[in-house]
């Protein structure tokens, strides 16, 4: 299967060389020339935006023509402001395989920053999605947003101030993200409902929650696995929480570094998360949300077959504080631990139905948290069956033992496919 | 005398260049599903005579929906024209079979006076679907401010509009024409371009042509553009969205949000990512969205958790994104800039009378 995908790759990266064009787009009423380029594009053209800071009043879009890049003069360079947007869900939507994008910033845009959907091949690199007057609830929901996409790679890329997920990767498949930097939005990174993904090299920083792993109910592309975030920093995410209610990441307390929801089969080490508030590292079923589901679709929403360890926790960092008390999941943990930042946290929910030995699956499926330093505040809820704080607060214990295990890490050949993308 | 003769004689002159003109602009309708786009909409000679007129030409056949997607309040007229000898396969749930050269003529125009239609019409566009040898292709003619042509337009438009509404309330909109690429944002199914429209649930009643009432299905069938098709049973027929007496609220509310809706949010359109299915088969209360909370939404929840909340449509996101006017958060998409109160009124009292609701989630405590 992956021979497959790599060879087929190498094809699209060969037959992306032929006949290609390359256009520039002129400055005069760069809004209706750059969409009409967009929509006569062929096969393997490439668009380029010059340098400058260019207005639209809709969304731009590219639909169907493959192995078209549409690249600016760089990501500090050229600008294409959607300030005085009027219509479109999104400033760019794409669904096209063998996109790039490339080389320029997005800003203002009245939803997403750009949302690549149903593709094929995919690079977002240099990308910088932001809107210019802050943290705003009326921002845009995700700065880049692939979503169900196989053969993604997002690199140095920036994102801020989204009111959502900076940069995000939903239900796709075969997925890299390095080098980027998400700040100042609500959730920095996210990952989504997304098979065989690799994350490193990337910052996120004064984020609310730095870092996200998560499995949701409802969608067509249930249960992900195999992701694997490694040499991240993840860091001073204290962010408020300027989501509109409703959506997933409003449950988010300011000071969370890293949160894994319902997921299955997932490593995280090497990297170095410090300086939250409320929680280094949480770890929670979608029964913790407290939010309604179906286990249609087979989605499941426990966690099992975690590998964290060798990580770098430190609650102090540069501007932590006490725990959040803005939202329910901080007050959860300044409740039952007055001004104390936690470290790691697990709710202690496990999936009945699969095998248990000790307070923890076993063989492969084992959650195992190993190696990541001696001075960690670890609790583990132990919260199936408890309705509320005071049940929590008797139920939670410290012991780490149980969890003191290994698993095999997960299999790399997916990176070395997606490398083929970076020749492109 | 003389005169009257040489008057009578220019007359009759003219009488015979008026008939060669008329033979002129009456040729037969000129599709070419190989070639781009003409330039011009009169090229297809879809109309006859004067082209504002939408006379249709012989083969334009003109259809209707029994509850049609709203655009802005812009009303539509719609023909179907299909190439000699050719003819759409009857499918009770999807839309029929066209063949190929098949074309959708969509003219989208706002009385000036919805409570006087003497005071005339302002065509803004014209949308073709064209059914050529291996996919659909939309095509887009915007109208000139003349109204006497419209021309091609693939990266779309903007145009102001103004007009009276029945209530004679001064009514403007920024009608937005839409891209070649934002078609296919409600037309696609299965990844390709599709219309949507011309199902037979949403064909199936009675037309006003001119040579008298008819049921659509049968008429289709009779001048030969419909095909395995049994006029001797019944065939599925939804709700007319703001007709009580076709059909339950329920039914009512299915009808107006599968046309509006559920185009991109079924399984095989664009709004899958979502989870969230609006089509009149969905039986799954999750799925169309009952207690369903969002995933991607971001401020289009309007601060709601749930997708529908059974009783209680202010706390519903759906009827929120339905009132919203935020580019950003508004649905459906493409199409809409303004709210359409009537179908807004009709699915919040499809919410309101739902039994039960939906448990508090932890960020609501």
């Amino acid at each position: 299967m992956k021979r497959i995908a790599l060879m087929l790759m190498v094809v699209i990266a060969f037959s992306a060389c032929n006949n290609e064009k390359t256009t520039k787009v002129t400055t005069d009423n760069i809004e209706k020339e750059l969409q009409t380029k967009l929509i006569n594009a062929k096969d393997g053209d490439i668009i380029e935006i010059p340098e400058g800071r260019f207005s639209f009043t809709r969304s731009l879009s590219l639909n169907d023509v493959p192995n078209v890049t549409i690249k600016g003069a760089g990501i500090d360079k050229t600008f294409l402001s959607f300030k005085d947007q009027i219509d479109g869900a999104e400033g760019i939507r794409i669904k096209a395989d063998g996109i790039t994008v490339e080389g320029f910033t997005i800003e203002d845009s009245k939803g997403d920053a750009i949302k690549i959907q149903d593709s094929k091949n995919v690079v977002i690199r240099a990308i910088n999605a932001t809107w210019t007057e802050g943290a705003k609830e009326t921002n845009g929901a995700y700065g880049l947003y692939p979503v169900n996409c196989e053969n993604v790679l997002m690199e140095n890329c920036e994102a801020s101030y989204s009111s959502d997920a900076g940069i995000y990767i939903g239900q796709s498949r075969n997925v890299l993200m390095r080098n980027n930097l998400a700040h100042h939005n609500v959730a920095g990174i996210e990952i989504e409902n997304c098979r065989m993904v690799e994350a490193y090299d990337n910052i996120a920083e004064n984020n609310t929650g730095g870092f996200l792993i998560f499995d949701m109910p409802g969608l067509p592309q249930a249960n992900g696995y195999s992701v694997k975030v490694h040499n991240n920093i993840v860091r001073d995410n204290n962010f408020k929480n300027f989501s509109p209610e409703g959506g997933m990441v409003n449950i988010i307390p300011p000071g969370t570094g890293m949160l894994v929801v319902a997921h299955n089969d997932v490593e995280i080490y090497s990297n170095t998360i410090e300086g939250y508030k409320t929680l280094g590292l949480a770890i929670v079923t979608f029964n913790f949300t407290q939010r309604p589901f179906k286990t249609e679709n087979g989605f499941s929403p426990y966690y099992s077959k975690l590998n964290i360890y060798d990580n770098t926790f430190n609650r102090k960092g540069g501007v932590a504080g006490v725990p959040d008390i803005t939202k329910e999941f901080g007050k959860m943990v300044n409740g039952m631990f007055p001004a104390q930042t936690q470290d790691i946290l697990i709710d202690g929910i496990f999936n009945p139905d699969l095998e248990q030995a000790n307070g923890n699956y076993v063989g492969d499926n084992r959650v195992c948290i190993r190696n990541n330093g001696d001075d960690i505040r670890f609790v583990n809820l132990n919260a199936d069956g408890a309705k509320d704080l005071g049940d929590i607060k008797k139920s939670f214990d410290r012991d780490m033992e149980k969890f003191d295990c290994t698993i095999p890490s997960i299999d790399t050949e997916i990176t070395k496919e997606n490398l083929v993308l970076n020749k492109r | 005398m003389i005169s009257t003769k040489i008057i009578k004689g220019i007359a009759f002159c003219a009488a015979i260049i008026l008939i060669i003109n008329c033979s002129t602009t009456s040729k037969s309708v000129r599709v070419d599903v190989e070639a781009d786009p003409f330039e011009k909409l009169s090229d297809y000679h879809f109309f006859t005579g004067i082209q504002n007129n939408l006379q249709p030409n012989a083969g334009v056949l003109p259809y209707d929906l029994i509850t049609p997607l709203f655009t802005d309040y812009a009303e539509k007229s719609r023909f179907v024209w299909m190439p000699d000898g050719t003819s759409a396969a009857y499918n009770s749930k999807e839309v029929v079979d066209f063949p190929e050269g098949a074309v959708l003529i969509k003219n989208f125009y706002y009385n000036h006076d919805a409570a006087d239609l003497s005071k005339g019409r302002r065509i803004i566009e014209t949308r073709l679907l064209m059914k050529r040898p291996d996919k659909w292709d939309a095509i887009s003619y915007v109208w000139n401010d003349e109204q006497t042509e419209a021309f091609l337009e693939v990266a779309g438009d903007v145009k102001k509009v103004e007009w009276k509404d029945k209530l004679g309330t001064e009514r403007s909109v920024n009608y937005v024409v839409p891209n070649k690429n934002q078609c296919k944002g409600c037309h696609e199914y299965k990844g390709e371009l599709m219309p949507i429209g011309p199902k037979v649930r949403n064909l199936n009643y009675t037309f006003a042509y001119e040579d008298g009432a008819k049921n659509q299905l049968d008429k289709w069938a009779e001048v030969g553009y419909l095909t395995e098709y049994d006029n001797s049973i019944e065939h599925p027929k939804v709700a007319k969205w703001d007709d009580a007496s076709s059909g339950s609220l329920h039914d009512r509310a299915m009808s107006y949000l599968e046309i509006n809706c559920g185009h991109c949010h079924r399984k095989e359109g664009p709004g899958s990512v979502s989870g969230l299915f609006l089509m009149i088969e969905e039986d799954n209360p999750l799925n169309m969205g009952i207690c369903k909370t969002p995933v991607s939404a971001g401020k289009g929840s309007g601060g709601n958790t749930y997708d529908i909340v059974p009783g209680n449509p202010d706390k519903s996101i759906l009827v929120y994104r339905m009132e919203t006017n935020d580019p950003g958060a508004r649905m459906p998409e493409v199409g809409r800039s303004v709210m359409h109160e009537e179908g807004v009124a009709l699915i919040r009292e499809w919410i309101t009378a739902m039994e039960g609701g939906c448990q508090k989630s932890m960020d609501e405590k």
